[in-house]
């Protein structure tokens, strides 16, 4: 019937010196921002929902007991 | 004539369209064995006996992250070397030898599992994809799965020879990247097998054979993850290297940067393996140091994580500016999403971003004991292996089969809706399944629930979870009937000549803007093989020293079978046949190899 991929139609040639991936910044920031605010989140889940379950001291933590 | 990959190397081509069609042969027995449970554990259809639940897991874990995912590997890595060194393999014949191997080993580890749905043939292995002792399983089962690992080696072997012999004649030349790619990968797997190995050689196969009484449960579960953890990147990094070198390409763009994807698989190479032990932050026999440093690790692991995200991102960018995208989002706009190849390899990576944040909970010490062993963790891996990984690879099958066929492909509305149904379908399951971890619910279990006991939703209900994850299972094998459909259609059709061309994307910023050091593979093995050595030798020698080499007494389930005796016999004189045969083979190739 048809190729899988068709040729993609490419109007300009951008070549490495005046690309500048903003939009990847802009993605990955709203990413960020996404997790910032599901590990604020998990505070909740975690430390408001149920008891605290870090376990020993900080010694015991890095092994040196 | 076109310039599809078969035009090329058609010998080859029949390799890798053997290795994808042994993949999907595994995918679709893991697909009936998938809905089976979704339907059997949600309590909405059940006709099975629930002691049979084991085994339905454990051939859909078995068939999808070891058969389906491997098998697909090796036909994509074998295309990776062959196109980018662009020569042929060295010796056909040899190619066929691991192809063969693991064939055979599937076969042998498939039925042993499904023998446990037989009463009357006293074969099992319903062991679970971990298989923990004391779960013991039938010896074809460890044998199969040896074998399997050995034809992965010798694979392996191939590509490297392939290299070699490229080097010769190009001794300056940088290593095309799908190559280097596929090489540290293999690095990688060849590390990460040592402790499956020594796992199952030593301990497990004896064990099941009656040669050893009993084996340290703690030992071998550890030696489990230490090629457990690595193993997850075995299944992304072919998915990886699809989303630098071709997904660019079906974007409409170029690699955004070909050092910083080098740099990627060199810290993969490094930083998988010593990690395993945050799968077992519940041990109780392993000191919490020694898992606070594998977290320590496993946080590394974000670095090459997040490169890959940028890259991947900024090169699909670039193929959407040259189309004419503009804005910070309204580029998005502008990609080729009626294309299913692209539309399912970008939803696969949306999805895999957001099994970056459950993966960063499961890796997190203290928060990881609220989802441990939980549905949670399901929902995790469905999002990377189920999604991340499979869906990728079921995208690229719709460019890859017309190349190695010479077809083209059947329909490609049909592919684009199987696509899209994949990842409607993952995020009805995966979220109820994060959700249902969160309030307790177990994993690996038949019948989660229980007299007298409700679990405590904060938002929804149990039977709306319920209803969820059974819904996503159920378009998820509606999205297989099609990819199915589309894969035989298109088997069944007649040559083209209409074929894209093979070849991978361009980069942007290329090869020799990398530094030489990064194709100094020595270095990179040297130094992954220290840090494994740092993070394992004293865990495993505290672990030795608590519970003894062969352990406890411990007794295996389900108790020892007759048939084994046979076996244990059989294994004995073939293996010992086996030893004299390569010992002569040996003697005699090593004076020529070393002349």
């Amino acid at each position: 019937m048809s190729q899988a991929t068709e040729e993609p139609e490419q109007l300009q040639e951008i070549g490495h010196d005046e690309y500048n991936p903003i939009g990847t910044l802009a993605l990955i920031g709203l990413y960020f921002v996404i997790l910032v605010l599901l590990w604020l989140f998990v505070y909740f889940v975690e430390f408001l929902g149920n008891d605290p379950t870090v376990i020993g001291a900080v010694l015991t933590m890095v092994g040196l007991q | 004539m076109s310039n599809a990959y078969i035009d090329k190397f058609p010998a080859e081509a029949k390799v890798v369209k053997a290795a994808f069609y042994s993949s999907f042969l595994a995918l679709a027995l893991g697909g009936v064995f998938g809905v089976i449970q979704t339907l059997h554990r949600t309590d909405i259809y059940r006709f099975i006996d629930s002691a049979d639940y084991y085994t339905v897991l454990t051939a859909h874990g078995v068939f999808m992250v070891i058969t389906f995912t491997i098998f697909f590997l090796v036909g994509v890595f074998t295309w990776a070397v062959t196109t980018s060194l662009d020569r042929g393999v060295e010796d056909i014949r040899f190619t066929w030898s691991w192809v063969g191997l693991m064939t055979i080993g599937t076969v042998m580890a498939g039925v042993a599992i499904l023998a446990g749905f037989v009463d009357s043939i006293d074969i099992s292995a319903s062991v679970l994809f971990t298989f923990y002792a004391p779960l013991q399983a039938h010896p074809l089962f460890y044998l199969g799965l040896v074998l399997f690992v050995v034809g992965t080696w010798v694979a392996g072997a191939d590509w490297f020879r392939s290299w070699w012999a490229w080097k010769k004649e190009n001794p300056d030349a940088r290593i095309p990247l799908p190559t280097f790619m596929v090489l540290t990968t293999m690095i990688m797997w060849y590390i990460a097998t040592m402790g499956v190995a020594t796992s199952i050689l030593v301990f497990l196969l004896p064990w099941s054979l009656g040669w050893i009484e009993t084996v340290n449960p703690l030992l071998t579960r550890t030696l489990f993850w230490f090629f457990g953890h690595p193993v997850v990147y075995f299944w992304l990094m072919p998915a990886y290297l699809l989303w630098y070198t071709m997904l660019p390409k079906f974007a409409g763009g170029k690699l955004f940067s070909d050092p910083l994807a080098r740099v990627g698989f060199v810290l993969f190479l490094l930083l998988s393996t010593p990690v395993g032990i945050h799968h077992q932050y519940l041990d109780p026999g392993i000191a919490e140091g020694f898992k606070f440093i594998a977290m320590t690790n496993t946080m590394f692991l974000l670095l090459p994580s997040f490169l890959t995200a940028f890259t991947v991102v900024a090169s699909i960018e670039h193929g959407a500016r040259q189309r004419g995208g503009t804005g910070y989002f309204s580029w998005l706009k502008s990609l080729p999403w009626r294309d299913p190849v692209f539309a399912g390899m970008a939803l696969a990576g949306l999805l895999f971003a957001a099994a970056g944040f459950s993966g960063m909970v499961n890796a997190g010490m203290n928060i990881n004991y609220l989802v441990h062993n939980s549905l949670w963790v399901v929902g995790h891996f469905h999002l990377t292996v189920g999604t991340a990984v499979a869906l990728t690879f079921m995208a690229v099958s719709y460019w890859f089969i017309p190349q190695v066929t010479g077809k083209e492909l059947w329909n490609r509305s049909v592919a684009l809706i199987q696509v899209v149904l994949w990842f409607i379908g993952m995020t009805f399951m995966t979220n109820s399944m994060h959700r249902a971890g969160l309030i307790g619910m177990p994993r690996r279990t038949a019948e989660p629930q229980y007299t007298g006991f409700e679990f405590e939703t904060a938002v929804g209900s149990v039977g709306e979870l319920n209803a969820q994850i059974a819904l996503g299972g159920v378009l998820l094998t509606l999205s297989l009937v099609l990819f199915f459909a589309n894969i035989i259609g298109t088997a069944f059709g007649s040559r083209s000549d209409n074929l894209p061309d093979n070849g991978y994307a361009e980069a942007l910023s290329g090869s020799d803007d990398a530094p030489r050091v990064l194709d100094n593979l020595k270095l990179w093995t040297a130094i992954a093989v220290v840090l494994v050595i740092i993070a394992y030798s004293l865990p495993l020698m505290s672990i030795v020293d608590r519970g003894g080499l062969f352990g406890p007494d411990i007794t295996a389930f389900p108790a020892n079978l007759e048939s084994v005796r046979f076996l244990a016999f059989a294994v004995e004189h073939l293996g010992t046949a086996a030893l004299e045969s390569a010992g002569t083979l040996a003697w005699n190739t090593l004076p020529e190899v070393i002349r």
